[in-house]
């Protein structure tokens, strides 16, 4: 097998499982239960994310696509700390209900 | 000297961000560089970077070591399947003995990236970290971890 | 053959990150509170995303962008636990408690010794 068939197929599977973590990270957005929760997964998600542009950059040859990943991961970070002030000045009151379910 | 050095570093750095290692570019990155310290020349007063060189390394090489183990840590945790009994969640106060902000935030960035640990909050006094644990068996021996791992490597670099 | 050998390795390196951050997502679903869960999201996440960046930069074979992707790493680390400390502290100041298999909560002590006082 040469070398750039097992890049390509390296690439092909990080994509498979980068997908399947996506995935798992759109499930704890929905089910919550509180904002915090949903912050983090989107985080998670955002990192999932920047994974799979790097995998799409290495299977596509296109390095371009590198910088999309590391504005997504800057973008992530900062949509994280504006939640997490949001969450401080808001506080968790409406989600006490659920926090109890739990 | 010093920021001599650092201009250099920082003309090089611009060189290889946006690909282009012509002379031209080395110089608008080296005078970028320039003004970026000159602006920033009451903030950075660290003498002796480079004789630091060595214990900064060496604290970089623990801590990517560190890295990797807490990774591997955390898939074993999650891949167990009795997920209750691997876990022993607990929140401990851990004091603090370094002072200046830039060793607090390295040691707190340093701490949630190491095995089994979060900072979660500090004290308004400064003098305590408050650490999420996510396996703790033994108070003592976690507060005695970080001082002789982290924070007596951050102490050297920071004398 | 040097170039071959990079390459596999940048392959490897491709999928050992893919399995980090899927470890990560797992344990987001899997654990049972917030600051259990942010520990698998900032480490597990931290570790899966860099070392996909690692891996571009391997795979590229250029400079410019090996150097620019190494940056990326180290933004990640920079900004990774920043991210989780924030969240955190603001969810614990908003009163989000931690699971009852929590054996122990210094915190929690503190904040009521100062509301007390």
């Amino acid at each position: 097998m040469s070398v750039v068939a097992f890049v390509d197929l390296c690439s092909l599977v990080a994509l498979i499982i980068l997908g399947l973590a996506l995935l798992l990270s759109i499930v704890r957005i929905i089910i919550g239960p509180t904002l915090s929760d949903r912050v983090l997964a989107l985080d998670m998600m955002t990192v999932v994310a920047m994974g799979f542009i790097g995998a799409v950059a290495i299977r596509t040859g296109l390095m371009l696509y590198l910088d999309i990943a590391i504005a997504l991961a800057l973008l992530g970070f900062l949509a994280t700390v504006a939640l997490a002030r949001y969450i401080l000045r808001r506080g968790l009151k409406v989600d006490a209900s659920a926090m109890e379910a739990q | 000297m010093n920021s001599a050095f650092l201009v250099i570093i920082l003309a090089l750095g611009w060189a290889g961000i946006t690909g282009n290692f012509s002379g031209l570019n080395l110089l608008f990155g080296g005078l970028v560089g320039g003004v970026a310290i000159l602006i920033l020349r009451y903030s950075i007063h660290q003498q002796g970077a480079l004789r630091k060189t060595a214990k900064i390394l060496s604290l970089a090489a623990l801590f990517f070591y560190e890295l990797m183990a807490s990774a591997i840590k955390v898939a074993v945790v999650v891949m167990h399947p009795n997920l209750k009994s691997a876990l022993k969640p607990a929140i401990v106060a851990v004091p603090l003995t370094v002072k200046s902000d830039a060793e607090i935030t390295l040691l707190a960035n340093m701490i949630t990236l190491t095995p089994g640990t979060l900072t979660v909050d500090i004290a308004e006094d400064r003098s305590v970290l408050y650490v999420h644990a996510l396996a703790m068996d033994n108070d003592t021996a976690l507060i005695a971890d970080i001082d002789n791992g982290f924070e007596a490597r951050i102490r050297e670099v920071f004398k | 053959m040097i170039a071959d050998i990079v390459l596999c390795l940048g392959g490897v390196l491709l999928i050992l990150g893919a399995i980090f951050t899927l470890l990560a997502a797992i344990g987001v679903i899997r654990l049972p509170d917030l600051y259990t869960r942010m520990h698998a999201a900032s480490k597990a996440g931290a570790v899966g995303g860099g070392l996909v960046l690692v891996a571009v930069a391997l795979i590229s074979m250029d400079v410019a962008v090996s150097v620019r992707a190494l940056i990326g790493v180290l933004f990640l680390l920079l900004t990774t636990p920043v991210a989780a400390h924030l969240l955190a502290r603001a969810s614990y100041l908003a009163g989000y408690r931690a699971d009852q298999s929590t054996v122990r909560d210094d915190l929690k002590t503190r904040l009521e010794q100062n509301s007390g006082s």
